[in-house]
């Protein structure tokens, strides 16, 4: 094996930094599907209110996308314009 | 072995770190899931409150949001402002430090996921009884202030670890 450079040590880690941020998705997953299901349960209860329920619903799942959001940022910042690379 | 080996570690435990602080983002997202669930369920049950459900919905949904926003400042921090890269002393200590503040910054999922039920339960609440929509508002945000404490703490020892590192004096 070659010698482990200072460079490709800091890549690969942030290698793994990207992979763990994205863990935040299964968040906006569940509640996103939780949000859905109320939806379609709203819908079926009072279909004449259909427009009304589907855009609190889309509202709310709109808030709810962010944090999966920063978790895909930050993984984008660590893989295409790593900040720690030039701090070497 | 390359001579900057020791400052590589501490810069790629960072990277790691910043991916950890992230994960706290599960809890606002599950919790304002339900938040918006909730709101869907009180418009279907009384539609003419839908302005005030969908209002209370967005407020207990903001303060929810709070520990991703903390764990995305700590993230940004590690990542362009980090102190570590500058502090003297053992590179070891140094780099769990940077991993520690990661993994502490996970606690935000507890904050995200209550505060994120606290509202939904508050917008159903509205949604019932329109009238109290006052004070069913302020217990939720008191109610809300008190699940952000363990979040607040865990901000807390992050600082602490990668701004007044208590322990490189140690050694």
């Amino acid at each position: 094996m070659e010698p482990i450079t200072g460079k490709a040590l800091v890549l690969a880690c942030s290698a793994i930094g990207a992979g763990l941020a994205m863990i935040a998705g299964i968040g906006p997953g569940i509640g996103q599907g939780f949000a859905a299901g109320k939806g379609a349960e709203g819908v079926g209860r009072q279909p004449e209110v259909q427009g009304d329920i589907v855009r609190t619903m889309l509202l709310g799942a709109a808030v709810a996308e962010t944090t999966g959001i920063y978790g895909l940022i930050i993984a984008l910042i660590l893989l295409f314009a790593n900040p720690l690379i030039g701090l070497l | 072995m390359d001579p900057n080996l020791d400052k590589a570690l501490v810069l790629g435990f960072s990277a790691i770190a910043a991916g950890l602080a992230m994960i706290a983002g599960v809890g606002p997202g599950i919790g304002q899931g339900f938040a918006a669930g909730k709101g869907a369920e009180a418009v279907a049950k009384n539609p003419k409150s839908s302005k005030n459900t969908t209002m209370v919905m967005l407020l207990g949904a903001a303060v929810a949001e709070t520990s991703g926003i903390l764990s995305l400042v700590i993230a940004l921090i590690l990542l362009y402002g980090n102190p570590l890269v500058t502090t003297t002393g053992s590179k070891l200590i140094i780099m769990a430090s940077a991993l520690g503040a990661g993994f502490a910054m996970i606690a935000g999922l507890g904050p995200g996921i209550g505060q994120g039920y606290a509202a939904g339960k508050a917008t159903e609440a509205v949604g019932k009884r329109e009238r109290h929509q006052s004070a069913i508002i302020r217990t939720m945000f008191l109610g809300q202030a008190v699940a952000q404490t363990t979040g607040i703490y865990a901000l807390i020892i992050a600082l602490v670890l990668m701004f007044a590192n208590p322990l490189i004096k140690l050694l």
